[in-house]
């Protein structure tokens, strides 16, 4: 009985409810899973890049070679696993060029027969084999090396079998910034650069390829567990802490919650929707109760019609993901310059279901739970229907399961949680200023009468102020609605601008630059028609106490608890770099402390010291700390004065710790500098003339590399940009919906009004007066809220720094203003030409 | 006062469509209280909301004080309705947030009266209800809220009063009661009176009873 009551009789009584419904729920699911698919699609394809990089599935990799033990427990787990693998030799050496007589930094790349497994190392001519000696490119040019030439390496002669030009390989990390040259591993021991002491890693890298994510993840683990000294690393390509890492990390972290928030907007619409339409069935319900149905079978009734418009939901959105994402590939591979897969991962789709299900679900209980408090009997006599009342405490279910749902799909508790505190604060601000201004205004209204400022005035204040329940809840959603959508257009800001590169880029990396070599230096490149850039001393040192007491070092590593305790202690025990300069760079911001004084340094104190704030985190410091530096046997005496942050996406000279000039400033140093971009053959005649003239000086060419970040920045930016609109269209259609519903639900005040005298222009200026205030207020309240939160996402999350970008408030806040209010002028439009003789008995 | 020639009124298109009144015509004088009776679909309502300015006319003409009301425009209507007609319908319809007092005060800010506080207040006095003239309807009981909505459909002095089944909704103590106030007070006020209703006890307390059937007077 309830079956046929429920999901036909009233699904075919109620055709465009049921419609709109599905429309809606459609487009809240639609956006999210759209957003999943092609996140995953965007994530895969920067995976892919990052696995490209790291050129294997897995890496084990230490600065030493692993010990007899160590490879026999590597060899236990992973044998069982069907597997290829080769060893890699990193070496950081001076290299010279016989002919040319100059010296270079170079990698030493040993590798195996099979490498690389991902990704291409592509030559002038020919093709890359492991059979002798490559050298990249910038290096040729600048040796003027041809294939067939001999370089020597350590101490052996080798000749040059190929040049190489593209290696996606080569990354943005540390040393890896020195050019290349790649020899078979079985040759580099005659080399004799495998010395003790040699600056080097020795990595044995893994191609698993019948592996899941989830199974290397485990497999991580496995392996740490049997390598427990803290040396040695297992990484996974998305882990590598390479630059591509990062922006596969912003952008999966910003798709999430930007699904999150196209989702959760669609359930407001859902929400206002099915409240209007059992409003307007409740007559119906009363007389189900009044034949004998009670009340539990007709929410049993609604839930099995819920659930059966979900599968409707689910079941169009299987059919529509597929044929959609097909449609729309090629233009988002184009406009993200990314070549995306035409396939849908519909496991990543599915896997979302019961979660989408159970929150929807969850978002409709206090509707539920309004229509169990009604009392159904005096309905059919009342002369006006109204439904129970829900509490919000109602909303605990919804409440619980979004935040879990939140941290389900943005794979981090920390994100989820904190996106769902960041709106249960949108949620008490918002109730606590609606009410304040009914309490306002009802202060203003006590001794004033209807026509105090207006009568339309008058009226719209009236209805402001005794809405109550109604007024908070449409107050509240609007105000959630402009706060998602400002929340992911400040952080879109706030990301673009973390990856829009600095005009300046840097071309070279110059640093070994001797104190007597620097003005020389300068001098020569000005007459080469080039001016340095970033000129910074650097002078090694080692922290040698904290507050007078000897900095922790480690002796005895077993009594270190966890493996990242280790890598912290480590880390205090390696030697740091610092420099000594009065101003910021502009790619540093102080965060916290005060700058250094203006006036001259007094001996009488330390020396002020600035620090880069994560790594001072690190290593537990805190503002106002004495530290004590070992300066090559001497000590400084330092106070931290203020921590900054430094861009990452800068690729200027940056250092951890910053003195306070007067006090180092006699220490031995060397010097860094930086070539800004220009011409390519200004940069090559200076360099190959520079390298001739300064032999000992490191020239690392970082032109290419830049570029191929910039591309990827690029590449993220779009994706963030398109993700953020999509967002903004779903948004502008949940408020278009709740703005006509507001008016809507006044058809009959407005009838009434009518009857009493009121012109339709009163009417339209009255409606205007009211629901104008309530949605710009709303998104005042909303914008701001969203910017407030997008600070402490970012902050949280993202580790970006705040600002704000007016250009995304004003904007998008007119359009949305703008549309608030024609959508009230069209609904009120419609809504003054209510019947009046709609009022009468019987219409 | 009232003067109704030959209205025609019809609802719905094609083969659903409906006559629902045919060809009316009927005069009423000034002071009169008329009681129009008929079973439910007669077209009663229909003729009230005709007669009311809430709806426009197929064919005929209504004239009230001179004024044919189904040539005035819109805003013309809106005006003479304001001016010269009020209503109290079944279901009440009190604005929800405006109080007792502000329901009455309503039409007579609407006019710009200047003595609205005054003639609002005396009138919430006149229907008892000067003790709960600050309380919103919903705080109000079905009886009370007919006693506001009477009193606002008199504060401009209309010249008609329609009442669309006044009792329809509160029980039979309680609507012989508020009956008993409303015909008071269209007799103090000498308002011409059109009262909609199933009540025949009801409808014999007006000076004429008019029966509708199938959309004529019978």
């Amino acid at each position: 009985m309830i079956f046929k009551l429920f999901l036909v009789k009233e699904i075919k009584k109620f055709p465009l409810f049921f419609l709109l419904l599905i429309f809606t729920l459609l487009l809240g699911t639609l956006g999210l899973t759209g957003i999943s698919v092609v996140s995953e699609q965007v994530k895969g394809k920067l995976e892919a890049n990052a696995r490209e990089l790291q050129t294997s599935d897995l890496a084990v990799s230490a600065r030493r070679d692993l010990l007899p033990g160590e490879l026999e427990a590597l060899n236990t787990i992973i044998s069982p696993i069907k597997h290829q693998t080769y060893k890699i030799v990193d070496i950081y050496s001076m290299v010279r060029h016989e002919k040319t007589s100059q010296t270079r930094l170079t990698e030493i790349r040993s590798v195996e027969q099979g490498f690389p497994f991902y990704g291409e190392i592509v030559l002038k001519a020919g093709l890359f084999q492991v059979d002798g000696l490559y050298i990249s490119n910038d290096l040729a040019e600048i040796w003027e090396v041809a294939v067939g030439d001999d370089l020597k390496i350590g101490d052996k002669v080798f000749r040059v079998k190929g040049i190489v030009t593209r290696d996606s390989s080569q990354g943005l990390r540390g040393f890896s910034l020195a050019p290349r040259i790649y020899l078979p591993l079985k040759d580099v021991e005659t080399t004799g650069l495998l010395r003790p002491g040699s600056t080097g890693s020795y990595a044995r890298h893994f191609m698993l390829p019948t592996f899941l994510q989830p199974d290397f993840e485990k497999l991580r683990d496995q392996l740490l567990k049997v390598l427990p000294d803290s040396a040695i690393k297992v990484t996974l390509p998305q882990e590598s802490s390479d630059q591509s890492g990062r922006v596969i990390g912003y952008l999966t972290d910003f798709m999430s919650l930007a699904a999150l928030i196209g989702l959760l907007l669609s359930l407001v619409g859902i929400f206002y929707l099915y409240q209007s339409n059992l409003l307007a069935r409740l007559r119906d319900f009363c007389l189900f109760h009044l034949m004998g149905l009670d009340k539990k079978h007709i929410i049993l009734g609604l839930i099995l019609q819920f659930s059966i418009v979900f599968l409707i939901v689910f079941t169009l959105q299987a059919f529509l993901i597929v044929p959609g994402y097909k449609l729309i590939y090629p233009i988002l591979s184009n406009s993200l310059g990314i070549d995306l897969s035409p396939e849908v991962n519909l496991k990543a789709v599915f896997s979302q279901l019961p979660f989408l299900y159970g929150l929807t679900l969850a978002i409709l209980i206090p509707l539920l739970l309004g229509l169990m408090r009604t009392s159904m009997g005096l309905q059919l006599k009342a002369p006006k229907i109204s439904m129970g009342q829900f509490r919000f405490y109602d909303f605990t279910p919804f409440i619980i399961l979004l935040w879990a749902f939140a941290a389900f799909i943005s794979h981090s508790i920390k994100m989820g949680s904190l996106f769902f505190g960041a709106l249960l604060i949108v949620f008490v601000l918002s109730t606590f200023l609606i009410k304040l201004i009914q309490w306002l205004l009802k202060k203003y209204v006590a001794n004033r009468g209807l026509l105090s400022p207006s009568i339309e005035a008058g009226v719209a204040i009236r209805n402001i102020i005794h809405s109550g329940h109604k007024l908070t809840l449409s107050f509240l959603s609007l105000t959630l609605s402009a706060t998602l959508i400002s929340l992911i257009l400040q952080l879109d800001s706030l990301i673009q601008k973390e990856f829009t590169l600095d005009e300046s880029k840097p071309s070279l990396f110059i640093f070994d630059i001797q104190e007597d070599q620097m003005q020389e230096l300068q001098n020569f490149a000005s007459q080469k028609g080039v001016k340095l850039e970033g000129v910074t001393p650097m002078i090694r040192a080692r922290l040698d106490k904290v507050n007078g007491k000897s900095f922790a070092r480690v002796d005895e590593p077993s009594n270190l608890r966890t493996r990242e305790d280790e890598v912290d202690a480590r880390m205090k025990n390696r030697g740091i770099n610092l420099t000594y300069r009065k101003d910021l760079s502009p790619a540093e911001t102080l965060v916290e402390g005060k700058p250094f004084p203006d006036e001259a340094p007094q001996n009488n104190r330390p020396a002020f010291v600035s620090m880069e704030k994560r790594y001072a985190q690190r290593l537990g410091l805190k503002i106002g700390d004495h530290v004590t530096f070992d300066i090559q046997g001497v000590e400084v005496e330092g106070l931290i004065r203020n921590f900054r942050e430094v861009k990452w996406t800068s690729f200027y000279p940056n250092f951890f710790v910053n003195v306070e000039p007067g006090f180092i400033d006699e220490a031995p140093k060397t010097y860094l500098a930086v070539l800004p971009q220009g011409k390519k053959e200004i940069k090559r005649y200076f360099q190959r003339e520079a390298v001739g003239k300064f032999p000992n000086i490191s020239f690392v060419d970082v032109e290419e590399l830049i570029q191929k970040l910039t591309s990827l920045f690029d590449k993220a930016r779009k994706a963030i940009g398109v993700i953020s609109w999509l967002s903004l269209a779903i948004g502008l259609v949940i408020l278009y919906g709740l703005s006509h519903d507001q008016v809507y639900r006044r058809y009959y005040d407005l009838a009434l009004m009518k009857t009493l005298g009121f012109s339709p222009g009163a009417l339209r200026k009255h409606l205007l007066i009211e629901f104008g205030f309530l949605f710009l207020l709303a998104l005042g309240v909303g914008f701001f809220l969203g910017w407030l939160m997008a600070i402490i996402i970012g902050r949280e999350v993202f580790k970006l720094g705040w600002s704000i970008n007016w250009s995304m408030i004003l904007y998008p806040g007119l359009l949305l203003s703008v549309l608030c209010l024609v959508t009230i002028l069209f609904s009120s439009w419609n809504a003054v030409k209510a019947k009046p003789r709609e009022l009468l008995s019987d219409s | 006062m009232m003067n109704i020639v030959n209205v025609k009124k019809s609802y719905g298109q094609g083969s659903s469509r409906v006559e629902v009144l045919k060809g009316i015509n009927l005069k009423i004088e000034s002071g009169e209280t008329l009681a129009l009776v008929g079973k439910s679909g007669s077209g009663k309502s229909t003729l009230l909301s005709l007669m009311a300015g809430l709806d426009q006319v197929d064919s005929g003409e209504i004239w009230i004080q001179e004024k044919c009301v189904n040539k005035l425009s819109e805003k013309e209507l809106t005006l003479f309705r304001a001016q010269n007609i009020g209503i109290v319908f079944q279901q009440f319809h009190l604005v929800s947030t405006l109080t007792a007092l502000e329901n009455v005060l309503l039409p007579l800010n609407i006019l710009k009266n200047p003595n609205a506080l005054d003639v609002a207040t005396k009138l919430i006095d006149q229907v008892g209800l000067s003790h709960r003239s600050h309380h919103l309807p919903s705080e109000l009981s079905g009886g009370e809220s007919q006693r506001v909505a009477i009193a606002r459909a008199l504060s401009t002095s209309p010249a008609i009063l329609f009442a669309d089944e006044p009792s329809g909704n509160l029980d039979e103590e309680t609507g012989a009661k508020v009956m008993d106030l409303l015909f008071e007070m269209v007799k103090q006020t000498k308002t011409t009176l059109i009262l909609v209703t199933h009540d025949m006890d009801l409808a014999k307390k007006c000076s004429r009873i008019i029966l509708l059937e199938h959309g004529s007077l019978a």
